[in-house]
């Protein structure tokens, strides 16, 4: 009997001597092996997958609804709702055959209908369901309650990597009833035909949300890879329990208060590793890639040349160590914008971030630039550990070429919304500001807003070049991996010759488990399916 | 009786609330010491206080010669170092010196702290006199001065901050516009007290102008009220700081502010508590110097108690 | 006496108008969009755009606070931006834990700083009075976070005498939810031990220099007696309304509490409502707060004068 057992007994006879019942007792041990308490890297304050794109929301979303295709580990999509697909008419249209026996949580059948409705959703919000859209002779169809079609004015290869991508928005399929929201409005409800269902009475948001087991969900025979294969729950209930300050939640997995904790700060690691009861392991292999944003459209960082002077300066090992720490085996400098180990990874035109850095040619380049002296206004979201510590590395770097800072120090939101101004910088404007993207959202164009560089349209900071579109255009109608090859590699130079943004490295972050819990998978996504708690 | 958003006794109202203390059982020394040392021999908590707020002041002042480095110089490559003879307090997340940004840190405390008992104190002594003096104000200005104090100071300095960008500046205005409240409470409590004073009275049927009213009468008995009041204004506004910036609302993180190497280093306390551990024994020591400064000058300045003596 | 009462309770009502006025000009212009955080990273501005119009956040200033005052009236408190809930629902999931931390505390708090105060009083000038009062000063100057995290350090991390964090509803049974309440409260309450011992120690002062003390005395009644039956019931009024204004202090202290051992309560709520500018959530949040603590010290207030006749204002 340890002394925290013998507290509860002594209290326990307190209690009944006061009010004359027996507590309830604490879930038997049984329950407990059924229940997964899990902390996620953020919390989980809305929830519609196609309405808001925060990672964490996808994460849930993977839950409760069910995609036509899903990556697997190797970033092939594969069939998941779909049991066929046919391309006709040249590469121009497509007809899906759903498989038998899918069920939403309200227990009505999954029909076409629905995948048509929530598709033609979904194409409104994703860019390559955008693309899509642009290039369709009608929108996606019901042919029968099984089968849907969508009729294309050209063919478009990427088709399946567009329903089966897990990069935000999903292509998530939803009941009719749902899938008819406007876009820009939530969805009501949360019913989907995913493995598990939302306890909806039991969400607090910014505390907790409860997903128990959904009995009638029919997985696939294949084993789980990813987002592919069969989609099999061990546990009857999942608790998401928000936790935002990570000392409380590294005790809590100590104590063995939670099961699986998915973003451990990493200088915590060395203490969780030392628990006998806790195993940790990279989260996910395709890591992060930390990005370092300028505004395009005002002075100095219109002008290439400045752009260039911060490049040629910037010290991609001070971001990674002050983001990540000393342990060099969980990130790299980066002179590419694409996620290493992955096979369109390029290194070409990337010479610029390499070697040792130049302050003295980075000071006379940004001299010639026309930089005057002028404040520089560096947005800094101080609620993001990793955001915190690239803004202060920023100040430094930017104090050192002779620049003046105009440190913002502000909150996500407040950066979310100030990003999107195009008013110069002294006028609620910006300059730079920084954030992250995940390595499975840069392992190709297809999904890769960031380096979009069609100006006012393109993502915050408005890049402008032609030479960075073409190479993309070329991607998209790249007949085979060698020609994708080329033209990722003819991008990557263009983006590093304009500077389009300057990727700050890649790095890794943890997920640490308590070592009852076993089928923890590595992954941009914690995949709870074949996870099992004894 | 009042209500009031409270973080030190003082404060708690002085009409129902506060209580003289007692009478001395034995009888005063009787060789008394006299000038400024027999003042502090004769209340050792100011002379404790003082003594130990003007070190801090002179180390916060002096900061460059106090064997420091350059608080904001970042060094990745040196991160989370246990103390040791070069860096004495460790290094934090960026590899910067925690000594030096505590010894640095302790002038936003210190400015946060004086700035926000000045100001509060000007504002609420305006408020309070207009408020003691206009009769039709009155109504208005204490429902006003109600209204805010029935939001707790902190949740409203919280929700001040959301407004704005982090500054001390800002730090410093969010906090003043929540202890304000308090401040015109007592003067306008020590305004009303006096007017039925006899010699008052007498001024004003003798026709003196109200400025020469305030000038002779009111402001020499405020004086000390309010400067027992300013000294806990001053210790709690250092702390609603440190929780402004443990919260990630308070002074930008490029300054280096105790409360704010402490957020820096929460994360970590259980593998370098150091970080939280040095900044934390700065802003309470100083806190307790002013709160005993506040102790001992309310002790020798309550003027009850000096009839009593 | 009556009319008092009913003066007392009109004269609440400017107050709380006071407080949502103040509370809704605040997040009305303040910066920060949350139409941007809804739309996430990978959203471009026209999405943002579109999502800030079906929010409502582009009508004009009287429109927005008429509407929401309008609401108020009617118990609605609009629906969180981010989670599309009504506010209503959310302090209702929030409030238990946030109620339960202030009840403990509340009673942990007055059942050891009314004794130590008394304590202090009885014996003042020796010793056990300067300790009593040497805490005091320093709970009032080491900030709530710094005491939260060396006790859970110290009783959950070394000894693992009780959890490190988390809440357990009540219905859960009377120790695992006390258990998980323990170290907050202690953390949230030493400030108000520190201000509640030294109201009460000064009371009891005045009040043991008073004749029917000296009379009680002189009667020959016991140390104990005169202590708790005749001084401590005569202290009670101030004590009592520094117990009042003090809920200020734990609400305060609550939202850095909460956020030290992750309890899912109100404070936590503010926190995560400013840093995500849901200002529906902010604005209800923040006039419950002010209603509670108004309303406490109104019943307070009434109280005396149902109590204690000579009480006349």
């Amino acid at each position: 009997m340890d002394r925290r057992t013998f507290l509860k007994a002594g209290a326990g006879v307190a209690t009944i001597g006061a009010s004359g019942t027996i507590a309830a007792p604490a879930l038997s041990q049984g329950a407990a092996a059924r229940t997964l308490r899990f902390v996620p890297q953020a919390n989980l304050a809305n929830f519609d997958p196609i309405w808001g794109t925060q990672y964490v929301v996808r994460n849930a979303a993977c839950l409760v609804w069910d995609t036509l295709y899903g990556f697997d580990s190797n970033l092939t999509p594969q069939r998941q709702m779909v049991e066929s697909e046919e391309v006709t008419d040249g590469g121009k249209t497509w007809t899906f055959r759903l498989r038998e026996g899918l069920r939403f949580h309200d227990g009505e059948p999954v029909r076409a209908q629905d995948v048509a409705a929530s598709l033609n959703r979904w194409a409104v919000r994703d860019g390559m369901g955008q693309m899509i859209r642009a290039i369709q002779e009608e929108p996606v169809s019901a042919v029968d309650d099984r089968t849907f079609r969508w009729r294309l004015k050209q063919p478009y290869p990427k088709m399946l990597v567009a329903l089966g991508k897990n990069n935000t928005p999903m292509a998530f399929i939803m009941p009719e009833r749902l899938a008819r929201t406007d876009p820009f409005q939530q969805v009501s409800e949360f019913i989907g035909s995913g493995p598990m269902r939302l306890a909806r009475n039991e969400w607090v948001p910014g505390a907790r949300a409860v997903f128990t087991r959904f009995e009638q969900y029919v997985p696939r025979n294949e084993p789980p890879s990813w987002l592919a294969g069969g989609k099999r729950m061990n546990v009857d209930r999942i608790e998401w329990i928000i936790m935002p300050d990570p000392a409380t939640a590294s005790a809590a997995l100590m104590n063995g208060e939670i099961d699986w904790w998915e973003s451990p700060l990493t200088d915590l690691v060395p203490a969780l590793r030392r628990n006998r009861n806790v195993q940790v392991d990279i989260q996910d292999p395709l890591g992060n890639i930390g990005s370092f944003r300028f505004n395009h459209l005002h002075a100095p960082f219109n002008d290439v040349r400045a752009r260039r002077a911060v490049a040629m300066a910037l010290s991609q090992e001070d971001y990674m160590r002050a983001v990540v720490g000393d342990d060099r085996s969980l990130w790299q400098t980066l002179p590419s914008f694409f996620t290493p180990g992955t096979p369109l990874y390029t290194e070409a035109g990337g010479e610029i971030l390499k070697g040792p850095r130049n302050l003295d040619a980075a000071r006379r380049l940004l001299a010639e630039s026309g930089y005057n002296g002028q404040p520089i206004t560096v947005l800094v979201a101080q609620d993001q550990a990793p955001l915190k510590a690239m803004g202060e590395v920023t100040n430094a770097l930017l104090t050192s070429l002779g620049m003046r800072v105009d440190f913002v120090a502000t909150d996500w939101g407040t950066v979310g919304q100030r990003r999107a101004s195009k008013a110069p910088p002294g006028q609620g404007g910006w300059h730079i500001f920084h954030t992250w993207h995940a390595g499975a959202d840069c392992t190709n164009p297809a999904a890769y807003l960031a380096l979009r560089t069609h100006g006012d349209g393109a993502w915050f900071g408005w890049p402008s070049d032609e030479a960075v579109e073409a190479a993309r255009l070329k991607w998209f109608d790249a007949p085979n991996l060698e020609a994708e090859k080329a033209a990722v590699a003819e991008m990557n130079a263009a983006a590093m010759r304009h500077v389009t943004y300057i990727p700050t490295g890649f790095y890794k972050v943890f997920q640490a488990w308590r070592r009852n819990v076993t089928g923890v998978v590595g992954a941009p996504i914690p995949f709870f399916w074949n996870v099992s708690k004894s | 009786m009042a209500s009031a958003s409270v973080l030190n006794p003082a404060d708690v109202s002085p009409g129902s609330v506060k209580v003289a203390e007692p009478t001395r059982d034995i009888m005063p020394p009787v060789k008394v010491r006299k000038g400024l040392w027999g003042f502090m021999w004769r209340n050792p908590t100011i002379a404790v206080g003082g003594t130990i707020l003007l070190l801090m002041v002179i180390m916060a002042v002096f900061a460059p010669l106090f064997w420091t480095v350059d608080p904001t110089a970042l060094a990745p490559a040196r991160r989370t170092r246990e103390p040791s003879l070069e860096h004495w307090f460790g290094t934090d997340m960026l590899g910067r010196d925690v000594y030096s940004r505590v010894v640095y840190g302790a002038r936003v405390s210190l400015i946060v702290g004086f700035a926000v008992a000045l100001f509060s104190s000007i504002i609420g002594l305006t408020i309070g006199l207009v408020s003691g003096f206009v009769r039709w104000a009155d109504g208005i200005i204490m429902r006003i001065m109600d209204g805010l104090m029935s939001i707790p100071s902190i949740l409203l300095a919280i929700a001040l901050m959301a407004l704005t960008r982090g500054s001390v500046g800002n730090v410093i205005l969010a906090i003043t516009v929540a202890e304000v409240p308090r401040v015109s409470r007592l003067v306008r409590g020590v305004v009303l007290s006096l007017r039925e004073q006899p010699y008052v009275d007498a001024a004003v049927a003798a026709g003196t102008r109200t400025p020469v009213i305030i000038w002779r009468h009111i402001l020499p008995n405020t004086i000390a009220p309010m400067t027992v009041q300013a000294t806990y204004v001053c210790a709690s506004a250092m702390i609603v700081e440190s929780i402004l910036s443990f919260i990630g609302a308070g002074t930008p993180p490029i300054i280096p502010s105790w409360g704010n190497i402490m957020a820096e280093g929460r994360a970590l306390w259980q593998v370098k508590p150091y970080i939280v551990f040095f900044p934390a024994v700065f802003l309470s020591i100083t806190v307790l110097a002013v709160n005993m400064l506040g102790d001992g000058l309310r002790d020798a300045l309550d003027p009850r108690m000096a009839k009593r003596i | 006496m009556f009319a008092y009462v009913v003066r007392r309770i009109l004269a609440t009502i400017p107050v709380m108008a006071v407080v949502a006025l103040f509370v809704f000009s605040l997040l009305y212009i303040a910066p920060g969009d949350p139409a941007a955080v809804i739309a996430g990273d990978q959203a471009t501005p026209e999405d943002v755009e579109r999502i800030r119009a079906s929010l409502g956040l582009d009508r004009p200033y009287l429109v927005r606070f008429g509407a929401w005052v309008w609401d108020i009236m009617r118990g609605d408190l609009g629906v969180s931006i981010f989670t599309n809930l009504p506010v209503s629902t959310m302090i209702q999931q929030r409030i238990e834990p946030t109620l339960s931390l202030m009840v403990v505390t509340l009673l942990l708090a007055v059942s050891v700083a009314v004794p130590l105060g008394v304590l202090a009083a009885w014996k003042v000038g020796t010793w056990v009075d300067n300790a009593v009062m040497s805490f005091a000063v320093l709970a009032f100057s080491v900030p709530v976070f710094v005491v939260g995290y060396l006790l859970a350090y110290i009783f959950a991390l070394e000894l693992d005498w009780l959890p490190v964090q988390g809440y357990t509803a009540f219905s859960q049974g009377f120790w695992p939810w006390l258990e998980n309440l323990i170290l907050p409260a202690i953390a949230l309450g030493s400030v108000y031990i520190a201000l509640i011992a030294r109201i009460t120690r000064a009371t009891m002062l005045e009040v043991l220099q008073q004749d029917y003390i000296r009379t009680a005395r002189a009667k020959g009644a016991g140390q104990r007696s005169i202590l708790f039956l005749h001084a401590l019931k005569n202290a009670a009024v101030p004590i009592v309304t520094v117990i009042g204004i003090g809920i200020a202090l734990l609400i305060g202290g609550a939202v850095v509490t909460e956020s030290v051992f992750a309890i899912p309560g109100l404070g936590r709520l503010t926190v995560d409502a400013i840093l995500r500018r849901d200002y529906p959530v902010i604005q209800g949040v923040v006039l419950l707060f002010s209603f509670v603590y108004v309303l406490v010290n109104l019943a307070i207030d009434l109280l005396y004068t149902l109590f204690d006749p000579r009480i006349r204002y």
